[in-house]
């Protein structure tokens, strides 16, 4: 079977998708090429630092691609299709990968001949779980483009909001009502957006709560309007930063597909975690540092009314395993195979975090909140002690002092692990101050991080 | 004019509202640039830019406070920390086995270990309104416990709740019927038999499950290894198993917090 240009095209999600691959369709930025009758492939460098796996079936047209592009086909797909069309792929054998990839294939064509085609949906290999989403790509296509129109339109009525709130005043005693809030968040619900439907309801309940409230909400307001601008310009952003705005936003990225990207392998520490209850459900975030690569990786979880939570990342723990990390620069990342498992610091092999002084911790959270000022909490470790002024704690060192959140769950064991000295302490800053979340000791790691309530959720 | 003064600016002016008062002039920079590009030019829109702006700009140049003074320590405490396991057992014992509590505290005051951070807050706030147990903590926590207090003094006790001169701060007996003493010094395996044969005669019931608890919790260390094991053999009775099982639970628990609590 031969292709055409137009052809490619026509499998192109957008134009401008085609265009980005096109650019891509250089030799030089792939290896390993090859093609037989069946299928083509090829290693394409990409922003990660393994090249992405790309295989295209020519004759049944499917696709899979180690990139976290959520787009189906992605642009390197599209970019080896354009190579083989234009000859530059040479043929050869395929290599086991490709084979079983097609031969996995073929045995399900055999049980379902109508299984045929392409299914944009599936994001790396096609034999995972069935697909929940419809088969038929215009299908598809269709209930994307109305995804995207409802969002745009829920995020143009979020502005609008917040140009009214600003327009009338923070002291208007609307604001006092939850159903001026709770309306605007079930309409967000309603577009999809709900991440921002999350923030709005929390801010419902700050007003009149604390003598700064209308500091706090401004602040909040303000970061709306940040998103809901950047979410009506999606297209026009850098990727990682438009991956950022869609996930802040609430789009929702598949599981099966943040497994399909190539996952960073690494020994990570469980540097921390912290249960925060939203609305009904309780949600668990572990903080975990690779030993090599110094990254930061969030795993979430969530429970509801009686459900339980993962009590298996300890803090201290080490997991020499794969992470796969979800689109754009977040930390959030989904555990994939674990091959050895460390249980506290003192056990041989486990590595101890990197440290930062709260100076260097003040920069690293700074950077951070850089790229994405939406973001809720970020994690550092610092050596520091706790230190008190006018009844409000701070963790200090010679560089400077940050503040903790009034009424810090764990601030009680912190002071007896630091004894007034400097001690290693895991902590997620918020607007709120700093929440310690895990004392760092040579021979064990302390988890004061706030605990879910245990009459609701089981959370050791 | 400072980021931090216009920020005060933009808060003032927000609560009247763009109604009733024109927002604030961003100081001369990039924030006036981004607030002049705003894309509907009602001033209700340029404040809006302008808090979202400087709230990106605060926070991505977020910088430490001044240094804070350290408090003041505690008299140093030389005593090697409880072991992870110790520690981690405490809270087992707290939730599965409390009859094990004392005796936990004092083999911690025998072995000469220091409490760990986590155990020591625990103990504090667990025992705050037990006079008794509390003296006992107050005894074993050394010299951080006095500083702790007076830095966090939630963790206080109670006023009033003070030990009487001359209360034994030592283990305190347990209920133990008179035709079981016999067992607190017997060999683990004839304890075991003992409590599997009167489950089977009907001499015990589920209501002795109590003080044969209160037995296995004072008996000889030496007999928990051999009781642990006849009282979890497959051949117990049906009518004992539960309890049985129970009770080889408890005898392990014991034994396991005596090897942890070793010098």
């Amino acid at each position: 079977m031969t292709w055409t240009i137009e052809q490619v095209v026509a499998i192109a999600p957008t134009p401008s998708a085609f265009a980005a691959a096109d650019a891509l369709a250089l030799t030089s930025r792939w290896s390993s090429l090859g093609a037989d009758d069946r299928a083509a492939w090829g290693r394409c460098r990409g922003a990660g630092r393994e090249p992405y796996e790309t295989m295209v079936d020519h004759a049944e047209v499917a696709w899979r691609c180690s990139c976290p592009s959520r787009s189906r086909p992605c642009k390197h797909a599209l970019a080896l299709l354009i190579l083989w069309v234009r000859g530059y792929v040479p043929v050869v054998v395929a290599p086991p990968g490709v084979h079983s990839w097609i031969a996995g294939r073929r045995g399900r064509e055999a049980r379902d001949p109508t299984a045929g085609g392409p299914r944009p949906g599936a994001a790396i290999d096609d034999a995972e779980a069935p697909d929940p989403s419809p088969s038929d790509p215009p299908d598809l296509d269709r209930l994307r483009d109305e995804r995207v129109a409802r969002l745009h339109a829920g995020l143009v009525e979020l502005d609008r909001w917040l140009d009214d709130r600003l327009r009338t005043g923070l002291a208007d005693a609307a604001l006092a009502r939850y159903a001026t809030w709770d309306e605007l968040a079930a309409r967000l619900v309603d577009a999809r957006a709900g991440s921002l439907a999350n923030r709005v309801r929390r801010l419902a309940g700050v007003v009149g709560a604390r003598p700064d409230w209308h500091e706090v909400v401004l602040a909040e307001l303000g970061v709306l309007h940040l998103l809901a601008q950047a979410g009506q310009r999606l297209p026009e952003l850098p990727g990682p930063l438009a991956d950022s705005v869609a996930t802040a936003c609430g789009w929702q990225v598949r599981q099966a597909d943040v497994r399909a990207g190539v996952p960073a392998t690494d020994t990570w520490v469980v540097a921390g975690r912290s249960d925060t209850r939203e609305d009904r459900i309780e949600v668990r975030r572990t903080w975990l540092r690779g030993h090599t690569t110094g990254r930061w990786a969030m795993v979430l979880e969530f429970a509801a009314y009686r459900q339980s939570l993962d009590t298996s990342l300890a803090p201290g723990r080490a997991l020499v395993a794969d992470l796969h990390f979800y689109p754009g620069p977040s930390t959030r990342a989904l555990i994939g195979d674990i091959h050895d498992v460390h249980d506290q610091p003192a056990t041989v092999g486990a590595p101890a975090l990197p440290v930062d002084t709260v100076a260097g911790a003040c920069a690293a959270v700074g950077s951070t909140l850089s790229g994405e000022p939406w973001l809720d909490r970020v994690p550092a470790t610092v050596r520091a002690a706790p230190a008190r002024v006018d009844g409000r704690w701070f963790l200090s060192d010679a560089t400077g002092s940050i503040a903790l959140v009034p009424g810090a769950p764990g601030l009680a064991t912190l002071l007896a692990a630091s004894v007034g000295e400097e001690v290693d302490v895991t902590i997620e800053w918020t607007t709120d101050g700093a929440v310690p979340l895990t004392v760092h000791l040579a021979d064990r790691a302390i988890d004061i991080g706030p605990r879910a309530d245990p009459s609701f959720v089981s959370a050791a | 004019m400072t980021l931090a003064d216009h920020w005060h600016e933009l808060v003032t002016a927000s609560l009247l509202g763009t109604d009733r008062r024109d927002p604030p002039a961003a100081p001369v920079g990039p924030l006036a640039d981004v607030v002049r590009d705003t894309v509907v030019p009602t001033s209700s829109a340029r404040m809006l830019t302008a808090v979202g702006a400087c709230v990106a700009a605060r926070r991505a140049g977020m910088q430490p406070l001044a240094p804070v003074s350290a408090l003041g320590h505690p008299a140093p405490d030389d005593r090697p920390m409880l072991r992870v396991a110790a520690a981690t057992r405490w809270r087992t014992v707290v939730d599965e086995w409390p009859v094990l509590e004392d005796e936990w505290l004092l083999e911690v005051e025998r072995g000469g270990w220091r409490l760990s951070p986590d155990v020591l807050v625990g103990l504090l706030r667990r025992h705050r309104t037990d006079a008794v147990r509390r003296a006992r903590v107050a005894r074993i926590g050394g010299p951080v416990v006095s500083w702790l207090i007076a830095v966090q003094p939630q963790l206080a006790p109670p006023a009033g709740a003070r030990v009487a001169p001359g209360v034994d701060l030592g283990l305190p007996g347990l209920a133990v019927p008179p035709e079981l003493l016999a067992l607190l010094d017997a060999p683990g395996e004839a304890f075991g038999g003992a409590v599997l044969a009167g489950f089977t005669s009907g001499a015990f019931g589920r209501a002795h499950r109590a003080v044969l608890v209160n037995a296995i919790a004072r008996c000889r260390a030496d007999a928990l290894a051999s009781l642990a094991a006849s009282l979890g053999a497959s051949d117990v009775p049906d009518e004992a198993l539960g309890v049985a099982r129970s009770l080889a639970d408890l005898a392990a628990c014991r034994q396991a917090m005596l090897e942890e609590l070793m010098p």
